[in-house]
């Protein structure tokens, strides 16, 4: 005995005593991990994929859930190449996925360019496997950020007030003295209904019908007793003086896309001695365009594709598709109009008409063909540079005459009445649906860099500097901050901006890729 | 000076919390640094781009917990090596243990971007992760309390596995003191020591009163003994004295056995943790 301990004079343990081995904790440790692990080193070799997976799949890519290699490679990665198997190729020569596509389209900057080493992997903004009701769409701002700014706080103001961009309109048009009229013409009590009566939201609510002359404007504009100014008259297509084309020769020429004048009024056109007069004139007139057509041909000869328009080729980038439909459209009706006649003139014309629609359409619908609206644009370059400068101040003063009561409302530039832009793409970084705001602000709310309600509710006349329509009567950011903040409506960035271009205008990606 | 746990200078003037609970300063200092190292990185990584476990900066907090999830694990390892000084003090791989037990789980949280995991396997790893470290936690909070528990108000101080064999001892020796006591003195063993004599019996008092109320129990005693004779009374004693130290000896198999059986929430999640992982390290490499 090595002695006694405690007040109880207990025994001394004989030996020391270590402390005993805790083997049982790791024992039960391993008896659960090893049938756990074996678990699911069978079911990833089974094919049970939801067990090793680190979370369900997005609804969209729910049915490979099974299936690990439809996205994975073994001991690599999910490459791009795996997700262009079912969605666009990131590297195809349209580039709609790429970091250069997506500079040039939001910003316009052409020449922006990013190396390629920077073109991240699909799965860096879209993270998968996190379950099913995760919109793989969905990127958080965090992902932008690494480039942008950090929050909406930090948005810069948009860029057409801060540089105080001016709105392409192409038309002499004032907001306040229209309201008044619809106003008053429908007896309207609020005046935001006076907006509608004119804006007609599209059936998405997104966006608006583009106004239409016949709906809306034609009752107080162009009426019966409009008329041009008196022009000179020119005996036939051949005389080289500045005048215009009567029914009669016009009908004599059977060219292209002239079969209304055999169905037009002879008793609208009044001649004055030499001059000839057109009473009423109709939107679009058909022997006004048909002679301003003519007009431009003889100043500028090299113009031809410009005939294939009612107006300019000015369009805004997202409409560039709509250009060349216009095209095809009137090429179309040439061809339908000039198939009946055996003429081998009418014959040979036909067939040029018919490949230039081929090249056309081709165009159009080749993703990998640029379209370009300059094709259609009259420029200096296709000056007729035989005319003396008399002689064209001489043809411009027949143009005037000519379209003198489009003048009232349009602009006339190198014998072509500017189009009218109706969407003069602003918002050319960002989406913006007005059903989703109608409910929550009234038009004069945001639309106020106009003082229209204003002015309707003095009385008050607006001035040519307050209301024209070279106005961006949209809103500053502020404006859209006054809701949009991350305590109120949605503030993320993909609440107005989107990456990737609009894929369903294929062809007009081409114009973002150098 | 030897710088193990027993050897650390105590603070004078730091208050007795913090002598108590804070081994080492330093260490506390240096797990705050490297704490807060930590989730600045997280905070600017956050700002400039989405965490999650499979970016660039998610993986780097997956392979910096791996590391520090192995650190960990070597305290298991020194303690069974013992013998070999070259490895280093224990101590130190305690420090490590616990400091890098919680830095682990830091770095769990960052590699899911402070999210719950949605997959299975990814969902146990981290359950098992978050439950490892706060038994752990738990562990560390009784290695403080117990022994201060057992030392307020305890006589005796004894190992645990010298228990039953120390209650037969003195049962054996108050049974032999019974044979020549009187009859009360019999009475009263059978009554209220006898039951407590059969063997380790843990109570929860323990946790509340070490000494498990003996002063009330011993009532009894005090009652008869100036009814006895002299050599009862001496008896008397002697077997109150054996009393007491058995409710002692419950208090340290009751308290003792919980520093034992804490180890079985702990380890085996513990285990069951680092065999995921290591299953979830190979799934990430193979996809």
């Amino acid at each position: 005995m090595k002695g006694l301990f405690s007040r109880a004079r207990l025994t001394v343990a004989s030996k020391y005593l270590m402390p005993a081995r805790q083997r049982w904790p790791y024992l039960i440790g391993l008896i659960l991990t090893i049938p756990l692990m074996a678990v699911f080193a069978v079911s990833a070799v089974a094919g049970k994929a939801e067990l090793v997976s680190n979370g369900p799949l997005s609804s969209n890519h729910a049915l490979f859930g099974q299936d690990c290699g439809t996205c994975h490679e073994a001991f690599g990665s999910v490459t791009n190449a795996r997700c262009e198997s079912c969605h666009e190729k990131s590297g195809d020569p349209v580039k709609a996925y790429a970091f250069d596509t997506h500079y040039r389209y939001r910003s316009q900057e052409f020449d922006r360019t990013a190396s390629s080493s920077s073109e991240g992997a699909c799965f860096s903004c879209h993270t998968e496997h996190r379950g099913r009701e995760q919109v793989i769409t969905h990127v958080a701002d965090t992902q932008c950020a690494s480039c942008h700014f950090k929050s909406v706080a930090q948005h810069p103001e948009f860029e057409f007030v801060s540089h105080e961009l001016k709105d392409p309109a192409n038309l002499k048009f004032e907001h306040t003295v229209h309201v008044k009229e619809v106003r008053d013409e429908h007896e309207l009590a609020d005046i935001e209904q006076t907006c509608i009566t004119c804006h007609v939201a599209r059936d998405d609510g997104a966006t608006f019908e583009p106004i239409a002359f016949d709906a809306h404007c034609g009752e107080c504009h162009l009426t019966s007793s409009t008329s041009t100014k008196p022009a000179p008259l020119l005996a036939s297509a051949n005389d080289n003086q500045p005048g215009v084309l009567s029914l009669e020769t016009i009908r004599s020429l059977r060219g292209p896309g002239t079969r209304w004048s055999f169905f037009a009024n002879p008793n609208e056109f009044e001649l004055l001695g030499e001059s000839i007069s057109k009473r009423p004139v109709y939107h679009a007139d058909q022997w006004v365009m048909e002679n301003l057509r003519f007009l431009r041909g003889r100043l500028y000869p090299s113009a031809e594709l410009a005939d294939l328009l009612r107006g300019s080729a000015d369009r805004a980038p997202q409409d560039i598709t709509a250009l060349y439909e216009e095209a095809i459209t009137t090429l179309a009706t040439r061809i339908a109009e000039l198939k009946d006649d055996p003429s081998r003139t009418v014959q040979a014309e036909l067939e040029e008409l018919t490949d230039l629609l081929a090249t056309v359409r081709q165009r159009l619908n080749d993703p990998f063909s640029p379209l370009d609206e300059n094709r259609f644009a009259v420029s200096v370059g296709d000056r007729d540079s035989s005319l003396s400068g008399t002689d064209r101040e001489a043809y411009v003063e027949v143009v005037n005459a000519l379209t003198n009561p489009c003048q009232e409302c349009h602009y006339v530039e190198q014998a072509t009445i500017k189009a009218v832009q109706t969407d003069q793409g602003n918002l050319i970084r960002a989406e913006f649906n007005h059903r989703a705001h109608i409910l929550h602000a009234r038009c004069l709310d945001c639309h106020n860099q106009i003082p229209i309600r204003e002015n309707v509710a003095n009385d008050v006349e607006a001035t040519e500097a307050t209301d024209n329509a070279e106005i961006l009567n949209n809103p500053p950011l502020a404006t859209c901050l006054t809701c949009h903040s991350p305590k109120q409506a949605g503030s993320e960035c993909i609440t107005c901006h989107v990456f990737h271009p609009d894929k369903g205008r294929r062809s007009n990606l081409l114009r973002y890729h150098p | 000076m030897k710088k193990t746990a027993i050897y650390q200078p105590k603070r004078p003037g730091a208050p007795g919390w913090f002598n108590k609970w804070v081994q080492s300063p330093r260490w506390l200092i240096g797990f705050a640094i490297v704490a807060t190292l930590c989730l600045a990185v997280y905070s600017v990584g956050a700002m400039y781009g989405q965490t999650t476990a499979g970016s660039t900066l998610g993986m780097s907090y997956g392979v910096a917990a791996a590391i520090a999830g192995v650190a960990v694990v070597a305290y298991g390892g020194r303690r069974r090596a013992q013998r070999i000084r070259s490895l280093g003090r224990t101590w130190y791989y305690l420090e490590i243990h616990v400091y890098g037990g919680v830095l682990f789980l830091l770095l769990v949280f960052m590699h899911t971007a402070f999210r719950v995991p949605s997959g299975i396997l990814t969902w146990v790893l981290w359950a098992a992760s978050l439950w490892m470290t706060a038994t752990g936690l738990f562990g560390l909070v009784l290695q403080k309390w117990i022994p201060t528990l057992l030392a307020s108000g305890l006589s005796t101080e004894v190992h645990l596995d010298r228990i039953p064999e120390l209650i037969v001892e003195m049962r054996l020796r108050a049974e032999a003191l019974l044979e020549s006591a009187a009859e009360p003195v019999r009475a009263l063993y059978r009554r209220e020591v006898a039951p407590v004599m059969a063997g380790p019996q843990p109570r929860w008092i323990y946790y509340v009163d070490a000494t498990g109320g003996f002063r009330s129990r011993a009532r009894p005693f005090e009652r008869i003994r100036g009814l006895l004779p002299d050599a009862d009374r001496a008896a008397l004693d002697e077997i109150l004295e054996l009393y007491r130290t058995k409710l002692e000896m419950d208090a340290h198999f009751t308290l003792q056995r919980t520093l034992r059986l804490w180890l079985f929430l702990h380890v085996p999640a513990a285990v069951l943790m680092f065999g995921l992982l290591a299953l979830h390290v190979f799934f990430v490499l193979y996809y």
